[in-house]
């Protein structure tokens, strides 16, 4: 089920001219004024009535575009980014027999936690310790330690600002719905991250949709579509999925070739017309602004989505760097190659999921931990590392912002024999770029990594620090008759910030 | 200090376990262990000895014996009888006992003095709104003070009397009547999923009597079209899907299963009440077992077959069935009770109970004996027996191998025993094989197989006859003079030994192995002699080939007349008499056939014999086996011969005579005036269908974690309503659609409403809607004239979606096989589909610019109005006046109005400036890639132009939306 995109307040007041100009960049260029509000700060709007984002930034923003990639099913954060020897010392301990069992009784117990399927076989506190599956380095001149799992990731440490104590509240997959929204499944769908830099922010580039999602959706299990979905904020701002083969990114690309390029501009350029004197008489109908915006787009995506994704046109060395000829990291590479080229291109948020499986996805270690993160972590490292080189060496990595999240962390006490459960009390999220420190850990999890004691995060920080670098602040972006609370913001983590 | 106290004791009470500085929490660690092993017989649903455990209040009030917790846990009875060593009387009572480590959580938490949180007392979850029967509630007054109701009409029909009675509670007005012409087009997408004609348009926007509007309805709601876009709808809720897999193996759903499709249509055309459709889809085959079309509904059913796993199977069945039925999510009690509503995991199973004897079978279905190629799917119980075990937290792999269930609905949704009688099933429906049609085409074929092999056997004998005079005639001749001569006559005269046999019959020749090779003239009478001997063995095999034919007809005719009087009630006094003939019949069919086996072995294997390549001897050695293997059924076949039996091969397959009569007490159970759910969530389905959004925003699941109405009691009168009607949807279709609400119009500027609804929640405006993918695909192709509107029969391939003109739900529909147009403008999810998505994306904008059928049908109706434009203009083509003619023709066949005068004037300027880019082509550039187009655009740069203008109307916002 989808919700009717909102009702935006009626544009009937602010004049006819203006209207249409807020409609439409049209099909031939960009429109003027969307040029010249782009680098500029918006001042309109403090006062007075509402009116939704004009696309300009609140603040400079130290940052234009964001590669959020997202790990299905849960990555154990104790065998990437948060090394606990304590694991190792305790091994097959039950926590209560150890020094550090007051874990179990940590106000975080409760208050964290807001459980979907009470007696579920999964999603509990696991009692017997498991000991740290991989072994960690010191890594880069900052010695920030990183698992044997992410080689190529750790020799990019001096650019990573790692957040070791991030934490949410689903102990089961919803929480793939929740790091995306900010909002606990049982709460319902929300727009998620990329729909409101979709919404905030105005477009760099009119020939490929602002907001991109690349590999499989999340399963229907744990939010689907919801999960890059905008909600209430309309449609128009949904994440668009592409495929990577520039042969068939989508379908219906062109029209067949007894069709005039000028025949095609000539139409889209009444359609266009057309539409706009509709949309002054429905002015409340918030449909027509999206498909006036859905044709723009289309015209423009005809061509410029096949030569994005063309990894074709990219050097031998890059496609090497990205694992392209290895048939390990060939698909999640040519998905972060492509990446890469969308922000080059201007779009402002790519989102890409690894490890969907059509349920709770990939990383979904219950057992067998060693071998499964073994093989994800050997999917998505060289790739990943492969991106934070290639924005560095191209002079992006200062504007884009690299996120790697994933659901939940991993519990410290083994599931089965050889598994870990999921763990809703503490998880590492890793950023790049995007005017971040590099070479910075930041907040702790206790000695077992079960609990985010110092400098906790909810997921929404993420999203606070991501706006934020954008120029965003996301409490003017707020839409009359839908309510945020405090925890749907989220606080930027300044201490990462350079 | 207490507190700290008790902190210790607890201590001391947890050293022996895993936990010993956790203290005990009554949300965490108490309620957990209480809900689990308790609240069944002690909770908000029932209190057996007056006990309630769910709330610190209710346990220290406590039931018949006293209050259940004191002071500390030695004086405290929940403990007592828990800890009772008499297996009888301990708590919880038939269950296996709680745990040292529970029960010393209960005790410390007791002796901690009881501490709980202040929490709601739940209220009883049987209590809740939906699970009531409705009963009809009366009309609101209908002229009311000022401000209120708007004008008569508003107070004249009792679902605006319900409307109306929302508005004047939130301060809303609603908006004003809709143009003819928008209305015109709501209510024929709404009601058959097509756009009206021009001429529909004209007829009713000429006709200002009383009553057009009402008779379009009529018109509409009896046109076989209703039964296809309604079809749909309900296709969606009931999921319909075609049969899916991989390559060629189905995994799920099955083939010919667009029968059902054809039963919906057939249904809703002949509106059959809802509350029979239900019954039908649930248990026809117990309900009216000898009805095919009824078993058709079965589908329902069928659809969930899934190859791999009975449990997935039986788990989509419960889940769906609730769901769609009933608006329960009976599903989320599966691994333990449901968190919301009334409904343990006990009950899931005891509703899974019903379907577990269900299987899928394909009948044959008249004019085709091979169910592959058409069958009819239906279901049948075929175990009846099969028990259903409660699976321990939802996992398969434990089930509760102790307790089987017996088939109930849940006790809070007021499931009384459903009176379950198991159905003794009429013998056609146990063995369809005794249908008259299967007889007569057993019948037929065998008689046509004995038809064809008499000619044939007569002709090879003519060759045969033939060739024994050649070589009758060569002897004679050799014995006189002239024998070099008559070599040379008959080398050339005598047929191949290949002709032979080809002229012969269909079977193979059989070369004398030791015949030469080489035709050297001395040896010719022995390579005639192996024509001879060749067409001997085909003659024989051709003569065998008419004794079995013979002989199966014989045995068919026997084995009919055995059936009839075997399954005839009573038995007929002959029926052992006639089962022994068929008996017999059969074994000499039987000993035929294995000899004619046998035979053509031999004659295969001779052949293979005689050549000498590798693929020959190959084949001898696959031929040798077989050859043995039909040797020895012949000496069976021939043993059997003289024994008596009365058994002989059934025409298919026979399935149990009962069937367990579960499903069909489950459907008189839902399908029930009684039923406090049934008709709610039908008329809910309908309304979001006209409306655009529901009564009940959570369309599967009007349970307690579900949205409630925005109107209550009018979705209550209305479901009243259908049922008063005789669950007939008809009358209330057109109750709806001739409401002063459905005929609002969904544009407004009115800030007051905006402002206190602006999601339109209390219908104060129509809302718009963009078409549903089929409705895009279907009116595209009927504004065109281009609409094959031939309805039902077999699932189109989802590739020819572009190619093929057929209404879009005739088109295959599954997880994997689906029409890409279809699927970008948001087509069903066939796993589950209650309510449609609605985007707006550039993928549909790419689809209808670049597509070959929006391409194609633009050019062909670019091409129809042209030839109907007024003939004084024909020859002047391109002036103001042709042009202004051409346009508003396009925009009344693709929009349904008129053009403003502004759009008839930028239409004018882009007919005139297209045409003149198309004058000089060369200054063009093409595009190099897309799908090929049958229908070209033309080579008249105005026609080209204006075929652009009718794509672009295709294209338009109010051509996807239904406003």
């Amino acid at each position: 089920m989808k919700s009717k995109p909102c009702c935006h307040p009626p544009a009937a007041r602010t004049g006819r001219r203006a209207f249409l100009a807020d409609l439409g960049m049209g099909f031939t260029g960009l429109a003027l004024g969307e040029m010249l509000l782009r680098d500029g700060i918006c001042r309109a709007g403090e006062t007075g009535p509402w009116s939704p984002p004009d696309g300009s930034p609140h603040s400079r923003p130290k940052a234009k575009n964001v590669i959020w990639i997202f790990l299905v099913g849960g990555m154990s954060h104790l065998e990437s980014f948060d090394p606990k020897p304590a694991l190792n010392e305790f091994a097959g301990k039950e926590i209560g027999e150890t020094p550090h069992r007051d874990v179990l009784t940590a106000s975080f117990v409760n208050e964290n936690l807001r459980i979907v399927v009470p007696d579920d076989a999964n999603g509990h506190i696991r009692h017997k310790l498991f000991p740290m599956q991989v072994a960690f380095q010191k890594r880069g001149s900052s010695g920030l330690e990183i698992s044997d799992w992410w080689p190529h990731l750790g020799s990019c440490a001096d650019d990573l600002a790692i957040v070791r104590s991030l934490w949410t509240t689903d102990n089961n997959h919803g929480a793939q719905l929740q790091f995306h929204t900010g909002r606990h499944v049982l709460e319902g769908q929300f727009p998620t991250i990329g729909s409101w830099v979709h919404y905030g922010l105005g477009s760099l580039n009119e020939n490929l949709p602002r907001f991109v999602v690349l590999g499989t959706p999340i399963a229907d299990c744990c939010g689907g579509i919801g999960a890059h979905g905008a909600n209430y904020l309309g449609p128009e701002h949904n994440g668009v999925q592409l495929g990577v083969d520039p042969k068939n990114p989508l379908p219906f690309a062109a029209p067949g070739t007894d069709v005039f390029r000028e025949e095609q501009l000539g139409e889209l350029q009444l359609l266009g017309r057309l539409n706009q004197l509709t949309a002054l008489e429905y002015p409340q109908d918030p449909t027509i602004r999206a498909r006036i915006k859905s044709y723009e787009l289309a015209y423009h995506m005809q061509t410029a989505v096949p030569d994005v994704v063309d990894c074709e046109a990219e050097t031998a060395t890059t496609r090497t760097l990205y694992g392209l000829d290895k048939k390990e990291t060939e698909t999640f590479g040519r998905q972060c190659l492509v990446a890469r080229r969308l922000v080059e291109k201007g779009v402002r948020f790519v989102q890409i999921f690894h490890g969907s499986n059509g349920g709770a996805g990939a990383w979904d270690a219950h057992g067998g931990l060693k071998a499964n993160h073994g093989k994800m972590c050997g999917e998505v490292d060289q790739p990943i590392a492969a991106l934070v080189k290639d924005l560095k060496q191209r002079g992006m990595l200062d504007e884009t912002m690299l996120v790697i999240g994933t659901e939940f962390g991993r519990t410290p006490g083994t599931q089965g024999s050889d598994g870990r459960d999921h763990h809703p009390f503490a998880f590492s999220v890793v950023m790049a770029g995007g005017g971040l420190q590099g070479g910075i850990a930041h907040g702790a999890t206790d000695a077992l990594g079960f609990h985010a004691i110092e400098n906790r995060h909810y997921v929404t920080d993420i999203h606070a620090t991501v706006l934020h670098q954008l120029g965003i602040d996301p409490k003017r972006l707020e839409v009359p008759g839908r309510k945020r609370l405090a925890i749907d913001f989220g606080q930027p983590i300044r201490e990462i910030i350079a | 200090m207490r507190h700290v106290g008790a902190g210790l004791l607890s201590m001391l009470v947890w050293a022996h376990i895993s936990h010993p500085a956790m203290a005990v929490d009554y949300l965490r660690d108490v309620k957990p262990i209480l809900r689990q092993h308790c609240y069944n017989c002690h909770g908000p649903l029932r209190q057996k000895a007056g006990l309630r455990l769910d709330h610190v209040t209710f346990m220290r009030r406590g039931g018949d014996s006293g209050a259940a917790i004191g002071a500390t846990s030695g004086e405290s009875l929940l403990v007592r009888a828990v800890m009772l060593s008499d297996d009888v009387e301990r708590m919880p009572r038939d269950a296996k006992p709680l745990s040292d480590e529970q029960i010393a959580t209960l005790k410390s938490w007791i002796d901690a003095g009881a501490p709980a949180p202040e929490e709601k007392v739940p209220d009883d979850p049987r209590r809740h709104w939906s699970f009531q029967k409705p009963v009809r509630p009366p009309l609101p007054p209908g002229s009311v003070a000022a401000g209120a109701v708007q004008n008569a009409a508003w107070s004249a029909h009792p679902i605006d009397r319900f409307l109306a009675a929302g508005h004047e509670t939130h301060g809303l007005l609603p908006t004003g009547a809709a143009s003819k012409n928008v209305l015109l087009r709501r209510v024929y997408v709404d009601l058959i999923g097509l756009p009206p004609t021009p001429a529909e348009l004209q007829e009713f926007l000429a006709d200002p009597s009383e009553g057009a509007y009402e008779r379009v309805v009529d018109k509409l709601l009896a046109s076989p079209q209703y039964g296809e876009r309604w079809g749909r709808h309900w296709m969606d809720v009931w999921r319909y899907s075609d049969w899916d897999g991989y390559g060629a193996e189905v995994r799920e759903s099955k083939p010919h299963i667009w029968r059902w499709r054809d039963w919906i249509i057939e249904s809703l055309n002949a509106d059959k009440p809802y509350d029979q459709m239900v019954r039908e889809m649930l248990a026809a085959d117990e309900l009216a077992p000898l009805d095919a079309d009824a078993a058709r509904a079965g589908g329902f059913l069928a659809r969930n077959w899934y190859r791999f796993n009975r449990n997935v199977w039986m788990e989509a069945t419960v889940e769906h069935t609730s769901k769609a039925f009933l608006g329960i999510t009976l599903n989320c009690a599966r691994c333990h009770d449901h968190m919301y509503d009334p409904i343990s995991q006990t009950d899931y199973y005891q509703f899974r109970a019903v379907f577990e004897p269900y299987d899928v079978r394909a009948d044959r279905v008249p004019g085709q004996s091979d169910t592959r190629q058409d069958s009819l799917v239906r279901v049948y119980d075929a175990e009846a027996g099969k028990p259903t075990f409660l699976f321990i937290r939802g996992n398969e792999a434990k089930p509760d191998k102790e307790h089987p269930l017996a088939p109930a609905v849940p006790r809070a949704l007021g499931g009384d025993a459903l009176g379950i009688e198991p159905v003794a099933l009429p013998p056609t429906a146990y063995y369809p094989g005794l249908q008259r049609f299967v007889q007569q085409e057993v019948l037929a074929q065998a008689q046509a197989e004995l038809d064809r092999s008499e000619p044939a056997m007569a002709k090879v004998n003519t060759a045969l006859a033939d060739v024994r005079k050649k070589l009758a005639d060569f002897t004679a001749a050799k014995s006189a003079p002239s024998a070099a001569k008559a070599t040379a006559a008959t080398s050339k005269d005598a047929p191949a030994p290949a002709n032979v046999a080809k002229d012969a019959a269909d079977a193979p020749p059989a070369p004398n192995p030791s015949a030469p090779k080489t035709e050297a003239p001395e040896t010719t009478e022995a390579a005639l002699g192996a024509v001879v001997a060749e067409a001997e063995s085909g003659a024989a095999l051709a003569e065998q080939e008419m004794l079995t034919a013979s002989a199966n007809v014989v045995a068919v005719r026997a084995k009919i007349a055995a059936d009839d009087s075997a399954f005839a009630a009573p038995p007929a006094a002959h029926a052992k008499e006639l089962a022994r003939e068929a008996s017999r019949a059969q074994r000499v069919f039987d000993v035929h056939q294995a000899k004619h086996n046998v035979m053509r072995l031999e004659n295969e294997l001779a052949k293979a014999r005689a050549a000498t390549d590798d693929a020959a001897k190959k084949k001898v050695a696959e031929i040798e086996p077989k050859l043995t293997e039909a040797r020895k059924s012949r000496e069976a076949a021939q043993a059997l011969l003289g024994q008596a039996g009365e058994t002989y091969t059934r025409f298919g397959q026979v399935y149990p005579t009962t069937s367990t009569g579960r499903r069909a007490a489950l459907a008189h159970w839902i399908a029930s005036k009684n039923n406090p759910l049934t008709a709610r969530v039908a008329i809910n389905h309908i309304w979001l269908r006209h409306f655009g959004s529901p009564l009940v925003p959570t369309v599967f699941d009007f349970g307690l974690n579900g949205k409630p109405p925005t109107h209550p009691a009018l979705l209550d009168w209305l479901a009243v309503e259908l049922m008063d009607q005789g669950w007939k949807m008809k009358p209330v279709h057109r109750l709806i659609v001739t409401s002063s609400a459905y005929r609002m119009q969904s544009a407004s500027d009115s800030e007051t409403n905006r402002a206190r609804d602006p999601d339109n929640l209390f219908l104060w405006r129509m809302n718009p809607r963009r078409m549903e993918a089929e409705v895009v695909r279907d009116s595209t192709l009927r504004v065109a004239d281009a609409l094959d509107v031939t309805m039902f029969g077999p699932d189109l391939d989802q590739n020819q979606g572009l190619t093929v003109p057929r209404r879009s739900i005739y088109f295959r529909s599954s997880k994997e096989k689906k029409v890409t147009f279809l699927e970008l403008f948001d087509s069903p999810n066939v796993t589950d589909c209650y309510r449609r998505g609605e985007t707006v994306a550039p993928q549909q904008a790419l689809a209808m610019v670049n597509s070959s059928l929006t391409l194609a049908e633009a050019r062909r109706l670019a091409g129809l109005l042209a030839k109907e434009l007024p003939s004084r203009l024909e020859n002047v083509p391109s002036t103001p006046e042709s042009h202004s003619a051409f346009i508003a023709a396009a925009f009344q066949r693709v929009l349904c109005r008129p053009p403003s005068r502004e759009e008839a004037a930028t239409c004018g300027d882009f007919l005139e400036t297209q045409a003149r880019r198309f004058a000089d082509p060369q200054a063009l550039a093409a595009f190099t890639s897309g799908g090929e187009n049958p229908v070209k655009p033309s080579a008249d740069p105005l026609q080209r132009a204006r075929e652009n203008l009718v794509h672009v109307l295709l294209n338009h916002n109010d051509f996807l939306t239904v406003r």
